[in-house]
This record gives C-alpha cells, sequence and structure tokens, in this order.
C-alpha cells in the first residue's frame, strides 16, 4: 500500500527509509489510522525525520491524496540562472540590459537582490523550454544568455565548460552542500584519520589513578587514600576548507563527500568553510558562498593550534592566485593577491596540509599546483596521501 | 501544531498544558508502535513539559534523564558504587553485605525507568548535547529494552516498556540510525491564538485589553531580527505576571508603544539594548 506514494517521498529528496514505511504500516494494522488526517499525521512523524522536509513533504502529500500541483522544482534552477545574471550584470551590464531587452538605466538604481528577484520574474515568464532559438534562455541557441552557445558577448549560463580553468564562470553551482548528500563513511578513510586526534585532560576528576591511588595508600600506613584523575578526551580543532566551485572540482565530489561527512563524525570542533579555486579576502560558512562570510582577516585570532586542512584541485589561471585584482568575483578587492592570503593562513596555523584530489603524477603540469605546494604541504587524497597529512598534521 | 506551558517552580498539572490534536495523535501512535518520539523545536515550546504532560495525563511515573555533554550512557544505565563498598569492607558498620556486588549497583535513571514495577514515562532531555556515540549506544539498549551489569553479570530487561519521549534543541544533527528508530515531531512556536489560550491557561483572572496588548507587543519584540535569544513563551509568562503586579501599569502603555520590564524578555545584555533601541525609535514615529 502507499508503494508509489513512498518512492514520489524518496524522488523529491526526502530521505525515507525502507524501515520506517514498514513501521508505517504496522501503525496502519495496528488500526490507529482511521481517517485521511490520521495518516498525514503518522506518516509525517513516522516517515520524516527532519523539519527541513517538512515543507516538501506537505507538497508530495497534497499532490498525491488530492491532486495538487507537484513542488515547482524548477524554482532552484531558476535561481542559479538568476544569480549567473547578476555576476554577469555586475560585470557587464549592457550584455544584459540588452538580452532581457530592458534599458540598462532602467536596472542601475536596484540593489543586488531586487535584480535578483527581477530576473527571476522575467525568467519566469519564458514559460517553455527553448533550445536553439535566439531569443531568451535555453541552450545552444545565439541568444547572449544561456550555455553552449556562440553569441559573441554571451555567457555561460550551466553547460560544458571549454576550459577547465574557465576565466569568470558565470554559472556557480552555488548550492553544492556536500555535507547532505552522499555516501556513507567509509571504513578505511576512518582509520587513516583515526590518528588525527589530540588527547587533554578535561572535565571533572572522575577517574581513579589505580597505580597512584596504591603507591599513596602505601605511604599512608595502609590508609586508603584514592586518587582521581581528569579523563583524557579529544580536543583537536580543526579547520575544514573545501573548494566546491567551479567544474574542475565536479569529479572529486563523491571522495570529498565522504570526508566530509566523515570529518563532521569524528572531530568535536570542526569548523567548515568554502571557497572557489583559491582563497581571497573571504571565506564561506554556507556551501553556497553567499549569505555567511569569514574575512581571512579574522583568523588572525585563533588558536595557532588548530590544524587547518584544505581540500582542492589548486587548478586555475595563474594571475587568479598571483594577480592583485584576481579573483573572479568582483566584490573581493582588497588588493592582496591569493597566494599573500595563503601564506597568512599558513603563518597563522603551521599546522596544516593541502588535500589535492588530483593524481599527484599530474600535479607536476599545473603551474598554480606547483606555486600552492610551496606555501602548504601537498597530499593525494587518497588514503595514503591521509596518512601522510595526519602524519604532518600531528608532527608538532 | 503547537501547545505551550510555563515552567514556575514545580509542574502542575496537564491542566496547563494546552494539546493540540496533531500532537495527541502523534504521541498515540508512538505508544502504541512502542517508539521513542523525538521532539524538535526551539526552546519554549514546551517539548519538555509534554512528557510531563503525558504522564500526567496517564498517571505514569515520570523518570527524567537530562542529558549532559560529558555523560557516558554507562551513568544512564547503572552506578557501581565501589567506594561505598571500600568504606562499608573496611569499617564493616553498614546492613549491606559487603560480598554482593549487587547491593553496590544503583540504577541511573534508563535502569530505574526498566526495573520500576510500572509503566513509566521516560523524558531523555536534550539529547543533542551528547556525543553521537552516546546516542546510537544508548538507541541500542531502547530498541533491546535490557542491558548488561558487567560487574554482576546480569541482564536487566525492561518489566514494562516505558512510554520515550526524546527532546533535542537541533544543536547538533542526529545520527541517520538514530532518527530511523524514533518517530519524530517539530513543535512550532505558538501562534498569536494559541497563545492567547496558553496565557488563559495561566491567568484564568487575566484582563482581555491587557492580554492582547501584551501578545501583540511580544510577538512585534520576537520580530526583532538581531537578537541572539528571542523571548519565548515562557518569557512571555513571566513578563504578563510582572505587568500585572505592577499597580501603575496600564495596558494603554503597551499600546502607546512602551514595554516595561524589557529585562524580563531579553536576557542579554547585547539583546536588551538592541530591543531597547528599537523601542525608543518606534516610539519616536
Amino acid at each position: 500500500m502507499f508503494v508509489d506514494f513512498f518512492y514520489k517521498l524518496r524522488d523529491a529528496g526526502i530521505p525515507v527509509t525502507l524501515t520506517a514505511f514498514l513501521t508505517l504500516h504496522r501503525a496502519l494494522q495496528n488500526g490507529l489510522i482511521a481517517s485521511l488526517s490520521d495518516f498525514y499525521t503518522a506518516s509525517r512523524a513516522i516517515l520524516v525525520k527532519s523539519e527541513r522536509y517538512f515543507d516538501l513533504f506537505d507538497q508530495i502529500f497534497a499532490h498525491f491524496f488530492e491532486g495538487a500541483e507537484m513542488p515547482d522544482i524548477e524554482g532552484f534552477e531558476l535561481d542559479e540562472i538568476a544569480k549567473a545574471l547578476l555576476d554577469q550584470w555586475l560585470s557587464d551590464p549592457q550584455s544584459v540590459a540588452d538580452a532581457l531587452g530592458v534599458d540598462q538605466a532602467e536596472l542601475q538604481n536596484l540593489s543586488p537582490e531586487e535584480l535578483i528577484e527581477y530576473f527571476k520574474e522575467r525568467l519566469k515568464e519564458q514559460t517553455e523550454r527553448h533550445d536553439g532559438g535566439n531569443r531568451w534562455i535555453g541552450t545552444g541557441g545565439t541568444s547572449p544568455v544561456g550555455h553552449s552557445g556562440y553569441h559573441p558577448e554571451g555567457l555561460r549560463v550551466g553547460g560544458e565548460s571549454r576550459n577547465k580553468s574557465a576565466v569568470k564562470v558565470a554559472n556557480e553551482r552555488r548550492y553544492k552542500d556536500y555535507s547532505r548528500m552522499g555516501p556513507l563513511t567509509q571504513a578505511s578513510m576512518g582509520e587513516a584519520l583515526k590518528r588525527l586526534r589530540n588527547m587533554v585532560p578535561s572535565g571533572p576528576k572522575d577517574q581513579v589513578n589505580v597505580r597512584e591511588s596504591i603507591y599513596q595508600t602505601m605511604k599512608n600506613a595502609g590508609e586508603i587514600e584514592i586518587v582521581f584523575d581528569r579523563r583524557l578526551k579529544d580536543r583537536l580543532k580543526v579547520i575544514l576548507a573545501i573548494d566546491n566551485g567551479g567544474y574542475s572540482m565536479d569529479p572529486y565530489v563523491p571522495v570529498i563527500q565522504t570526508l566530509f561527512n566523515y570529518a563532521r563524525s569524528q572531530f568535536k570542533e570542526l569548523k567548515t568553510y568554502f571557497f572557489h579555486n583559491t582563497i581571497y579576502d573571504t571565506l564561506w560558512e554556507d556551501p553556497a558562498r553567499y549569505r555567511k562570510p569569514k574575512p581571512v582577516a579574522e583568523f588572525a585570532g585563533m588558536d595557532s593550534d588548530t590544524r587547518l586542512i584544505l581540500v582542492g584541485d589548486a587548478s586555475m589561471a595563474p594571475y587568479e592566485l598571483m594577480a592583485r585584482d584576481g579573483s573572479i568575483y568582483v566584490h573581493e578587492r582588497s588588493g592582496k593577491a591569493s597566494i599573500e592570503q595563503l601564506r597568512f593562513l599558513a603563518e597563522t596555523f603551521p599546522n596544516n596540509a593541502w588535500l589535492n584530489p588530483v593524481p599527484a603524477r599530474m600535479w607536476p603540469y599545473t603551474r598554480t599546483i606547483n606555486v600552492i605546494r610551496q606555501v602548504f604541504p601537498m597530499f593525494e587524497l587518497t588514503i595514503d596521501g591521509l596518512e601522510q597529512a595526519v602524519d604532518q598534521l600531528m608532527a608538532a | 501544531m503547537e501547545q505551550n506551558i510555563e515552567k514556575q517552580g514545580s509542574f502542575t498539572g496537564a491542566k496547563r498544558y494546552v494539546l493540540d490534536e496533531e500532537l495527541a495523535k502523534i504521541v498515540n501512535i508512538s505508544m502504541s508502535l512502542e517508539m521513542p518520539l523525538l521532539l524538535k523545536g526551539e526552546p519554549g515550546t514546551g517539548k519538555t513539559m509534554l512528557a510531563h504532560a503525558i504522564a500526567e495525563n496517564l498517571s505514569m511515573p515520570l523518570i527524567v534523564l537530562n542529558v549532559k555533554s560529558n555523560m557516558k550512557l554507562i551513568d544512564a544505565l547503572y552506578q557501581y558504587d565501589t567506594l561505598t563498598r571500600l568504606n562499608d569492607s573496611r569499617f564493616g558498620d553498614s546492613t549491606r553485605d559487603v560480598s554482593r556486588i549487587e547491593d553496590y549497583i544503583k540504577m541511573g535513571k534508563i535502569g530505574q525507568a526498566f526495573t520500576a514495577q510500572e509503566r513509566t514515562v521516560l523524558l531523555i532531555d536534550e539529547i543533542d548535547k551528547a556525543d553521537t556515540d552516546f546516542q546510537d549506544d544508548m538507541l541500542d539498549v531502547l530498541d533491546q529494552m535490557e542491558f548488561d551489569i558487567i560487574e554482576i553479570d546480569k541482564t536487566i530487561r525492561a518489566k514494562h516498556r516505558p512510554v520515550i519521549v526524546i527532546t533535542s534543541n537541533a544543536k547538533k544533527d542526529l545520527s541517520d540510525p538514530f532518527l530511523g528508530r524514533c518517530n519524530f515531531h517539530h513543535i512550532a512556536f505558538p501562534d498569536p491564538d494559541m497563545m492567547r489560550r496558553i496565557i488563559r491557561v495561566h491567568f484564568p483572572e487575566i484582563d482581555t485589553e491587557l492580554m492582547n496588548n501584551a501578545i501583540d507587543t511580544f510577538y512585534r519584540l520576537r520580530e526583532i531580527a538581531t537578537v541572539e535569544k528571542k523571548p519565548a513563551t515562557r518569557e512571555l509568562v513571566n513578563w504578563i505576571r510582572a505587568l500585572s503586579m505592577d499597580p501603575d501599569f496600564k495596558p494603554k502603555q503597551l499600546a502607546k508603544g512602551e514595554v516595561p520590564y524589557l529585562g524580563v524578555l531579553f536576557k542579554k545584555s547585547q539583546d536588551y539594548s538592541v530591543a531597547a533601541n528599537q523601542i525608543q525609535g518606534r516610539k519616536r514615529f
């Protein structure tokens, strides 16, 4: 019963497990569910384990049992295109204005948020998919907006990048959150990282030190004297910075997901940040690299005992790393080249390592990898590489 | 979807708990499926009080396990009191039999729930404070409904499966296997209508004007985006109590934008000054 419903939920991305589904049937069998509203309450409590998915569940439920409209998955894509349009607008307002067929001046006064809304409105007007035409957004056309097109002033919205170090990539995949999706922790990776810990005594003195107790008791001529110690606890602080932008990192997503999942469950004090290609003025706490910036300068005050682990392919256009205005983002213009920021981080956190998913034999062919290797000790993102990195991180 | 209760001193009964139908259904389903019910929601939405209300309603004893961040599972199960035994063995003046280790085993909260003579409500409060190991280990115990006391090689089996309510403030995500074995409900913050019912439960005699003005002000203050800890139901109830105790206070003051006893609502100094500024700004216009 309700097998379709189960798969609808799964298709929509709600992590419904089979066990939970069977539990729901147990509830049905027990005669606990007498009406549709009972079923709604019960199925939500049993199947959905996080309020994050409540809204989605509501929509699917309404669709399935009352024939309501399916949730608008397009909205997500629309967001991305609108974001890309905004970036393009910031660097080249004229082409965007032309593409949308509006006056540049009209958009000039809008704030970025308003612009995004505006773009979204315009994008929604286009109701059909549009391939190979010459207006509006689609694929393979000659319109300046879209992907794989060939308009001379065009910008790329999604689609295949022709060159890995694509300059000013318009389409960012901002919502890639490695933490949620992804396979389960791999035991092998756990083994490699297990040694990355720093045991220090902490908490109340609640553990009997047997050796010391015997010694003190003897000293007391048999009058019992019990000595307590604090427990040892892992207090290692770790900062994990992940390159989650651009196509060049795409092939490595699964392995990084594994690493990330493991790190999340293993380290008690883990801070995760995101960057694209390399680090300029800010790191981002949210995977979308949009809402929660963390200025690199703020790291200066942090505990230098913290282990810094960077994950990225370190492959980009050399100027992105070396030039003072190398950032592919217009708003990051502090006048410091990225390489300087990297050196700053390396000095702030002397225990550091860069994990590179690119196979080590390929490293000599990319210039930026060689430059970054001079700043951070670089290791392959493999089990062996991880072990070496742990050695490096724990060498005090 | 919401219900609420004020924690004033000791719990005074399910009469003071506004329970909505949906949550009642979920509780019944969880009880009949014999699965723990996991409640999430921001502080002050009455997660903890639900367990009190269930216990009250079904007249079962309530056992509360307050989870702490450094807690080990064994602490929740049982404790082998070696020190007392050592002491007894030296002085020999207790009624306990030193050679029987069992005399020195004390049950923890989960152990108490298992060994109780009647069915109990077991509240595991703020599970998210503990680390994942604790959560996963506890899950096994709750699943099997038994645990071993290694010192005396004895297995404790639950005499009656307790009704288990687990609360979480969502500080940390709980592990998937953990979630898999619980039923889940998220308690949203009460809307103004529900809040009026809750206030009525607490202050049956309250003046309607005072209540409406206070609730309006309360929800306006909750909208201040930059405060760290938004005032919750508990704060509102205390605030209304403070207001009604002040002989000089008139409900009209609230309508004019004045907020006396702001400190009852905002307890962090930073939040307090942010809120005070906002109120000042509003009064001017």
